[in-house]
């Protein structure tokens, strides 16, 4: 396992992560102080441990009018698994409560809404970005009502190519191509077990 | 992909001209598959059509009855993501089917029902009939292929891929193909092939955002024109049809002023026009420039090099009114009309219609609609044709994508002569089948 991208991540710890219950208490991590030994810090085992899950929608993609609000969308891609460390993205913060942007329909002939997440790789030049990428689309897709389009960008800045991997991510036939791949679907599988 | 819908959203709301026709639903082919269906390709001379399908399989429908004739299965292991009918055959219906496996198929079937599908009637006795026969298969791409195209002729086949190559297939004798040239000029995935109508010249549309044109010199395919414009990857291409200006806006030649008798000479000279739509949420329409005679060929140098003389010259003639919101995946050309419907992520579909410009031509109206700065237009004259929006339909697979839109010649007993449909194609694993119809005025 020396051959991990990025083998000392940042991490955060499960009461800084944004909750419905703690909404007051939303912290977001200051990048570039301290976190330095944070990785030492043991047993975050516990974040994969299904009771320790906020509860997400997964009950709620019966397609009917309900609102979904940035909370609840976090909630679904925060519990991925990194493919590299046994981390969630939020404990990562590869996804974060205030880069994910609701677009309700842009004219009341549509019912089309938009959800746009912005991540943040852990270091930028992860090769992995795509596939995180990938899995947080893939996820929104299959938990959200179909009336959302899902778009996944890297935040810009953060990473070296992000020009390229968004517009990988945002390339419908690109993904649907990838997701009949054995090999990559059998990685996205278990970034998302930890799901639900 | 949709830019921040915030900034969009002032461009939305646009009713500056209503719209003259509406979209009406007609039928949808049934049973519909249950999982993602990529494009609809009708036969170029029977009333039915080829659906392929992310379920690995191919379906046929009928136009006159709207129901599903055959399921071709068992030939590929992925996504069929393009279908294209061989024009031309006598005797049997040949299929030429492009999947993310990386290969194509070639499948057979022989026509012993010619009369109930050419006359239309009798639509709904198809029993069992033959089935179609797996033919042979192309393998040579790398990765999936996007697009297949036969051309006009039938001679050749273009199929293309994210392995960002395009490739030819010429079929020497019944199911032994050659691969006749592999174009790789692209830096991204071809997305998609078209042929122009009337000659051996090839299209493709990239995610490098470039268009690309192809003919033959001197036994070797070769690019004859790179066309840049669309700022993001460009999903589909299409050529004009044959012969347009006796159906289009140029079929009423009264009172024309003398611009417009110009205008129409020199649109003749260019030859069918080719259409073209983005992830940029752009249709736009490209124009040949006319080759000056006996130019360029005898200027005393010798050509070691290849000729230059083969090159074409492509430019921005318009971009259509922006009505997408999100990225446009398929625009197609009608054969009878002129006009050109488009549809794409945001679930709608929109047809678009040339006319003259009114108030008319006469004095220098100055302002260059068309284009944005990238294509300059070689003539000073400001355009004396616009695209006007005749209809525009939301949601029209409910919530769901649109893949692809096609016109096709309508077969069912309602129709009215030489009349036409759309055929839409989308991510709920439907077919519709739309027909348009003029607006009624109505008195205020």
């Amino acid at each position: 396992m020396d051959d991990k991208q990025n083998a000392n991540p940042t991490i955060l710890s499960l009461s800084d992560l944004p909750s419905r219950r703690r909404e007051s208490n939303v912290k977001r991590r200051d990048d570039g102080a301290t976190g330095l030994f944070d990785d030492l810090i043991p047993q975050y085992s516990y974040l994969n441990d299904p009771f320790e899950q906020p509860l997400s929608s997964s009950d709620s993609d019966d397609g009917s009018v309900e609102d979904i609000d940035e909370q609840e969308v976090y909630d679904l891609i925060s519990s991925i698994s990194d493919p590299e460390h046994p981390l969630s993205l939020g404990s990562l913060a590869v996804v974060n409560l205030p880069d994910i942007h609701i677009q309700p329909p842009s004219s009341p002939h549509s019912s089309i809404s938009t959800v746009l997440v912005e991540i943040t790789p852990t270091i930028t030049h992860c090769s992995l970005a795509t596939v995180i990428g990938l899995g947080v689309r893939v996820r929104l897709e299959q938990a959200l009502p179909p009336r959302f389009r899902v778009d996944v960008r890297i935040k810009k800045g953060t990473h070296s190519t992000d020009e390229a991997v968004n517009k990988q991510l945002g390339d419908k036939e690109r993904v649907a191509a990838a997701l009949e791949n054995g090999t990559l679907m059998g990685v996205l599988r278990k970034m998302l077990s930890t799901c639900e | 992909m949709a830019s921040p819908p915030s900034t969009d959203d002032a461009s939305t709301p646009r009713h500056a001209s209503a719209p003259s026709h509406t979209i009406r639903a007609l039928a949808t082919l049934t049973p519909p598959s249950n999982s993602r269906t990529w494009q609809t390709a009708p036969h170029p001379s029977s009333p039915i059509v080829a659906t392929a399908c992310s379920d690995r399989t191919v379906r046929v429908y009928s136009l006159t009855s709207f129901t599903l004739l055959h399921s071709i299965t068992g030939g590929h292991k992925r996504s069929v993501r393009s279908v294209s009918w061989k024009p031309h055959v006598r005797g049997q219906d040949v299929l030429a089917t492009g999947s993310f496996d990386a290969s194509a198929g070639i499948w057979r079937r022989q026509q012993n029902r010619l009369e109930t599908e050419i006359t239309g009637e009798g639509g709904d006795d198809e029993e069992e009939e033959d089935e179609y026969q797996f033919a042979c298969i192309l393998d040579g791409h790398e990765s999936e292929i996007k697009s297949l195209n036969w051309s006009p002729s039938g001679q050749y086949l273009a199929t293309c891929s994210r392995d960002k190559s395009v490739w030819l297939w010429e079929e020497l004798e019944e199911d032994n193909f050659e691969t006749v040239a592999v174009l790789q000029e692209h830096d991204g995935d071809v997305k998609c092939v078209a042929w122009h109508p009337e000659e051996d010249l090839l299209v493709s549309a990239s995610y490098d955002d470039t268009v690309r044109l192809y003919r033959e010199d001197a036994d070797d395919w070769v690019q004859v024109s790179c066309i840049t414009g669309h700022k993001k990857t460009v999903w589909w291409a299409e050529f004009e049809g044959s012969a347009l200006s006796k159906k289009d806006f140029r079929a009423q030649r009264d009172k024309l002023a003398e611009e417009q008798t110009r205008h129409m000479e020199e649109l003749e000279k260019s030859g069918p026009r080719l259409a073209t739509c983005s992830d940029d949420c752009t249709v736009r329409i490209w124009r040949r420039k006319a080759r000056e005679r006996g130019h360029g060929t005898n200027d005393g140098i010798p050509s070691i090099i290849r000729s230059s003389a083969i090159d074409e010259d492509w430019y921005e003639e318009a971009v259509l009114p922006q009505r997408h919101e999100r990225a446009v995946y398929s625009v197609s050309w009608s054969q009878r009309t002129g006009m050109i419907v488009s549809a794409g992520s945001d679930g709608k579909i929109i047809v678009y219609k040339e006319k003259w410009k009114t108030p008319s031509p006469g004095k220098l109206d100055a302002t260059k609609v068309n284009g944005d700065g990238n294509t300059t237009v070689p003539d000073v004259d400001a355009p004396l044709t616009e695209w006007v929006v005749v209809a525009e339909l939301f949601s029209a697979h409910d919530v769901f994508e649109v893949n692809h839109v096609v016109w096709a010649d309508r077969a069912d007993k309602g129709k009215r002569e030489g009349e036409e449909v759309i055929l839409s194609t989308g991510d709920d694993g439907e077919v519709r089948v739309w027909v348009l119809d003029e607006q009624q005025e109505v008195a205020p």
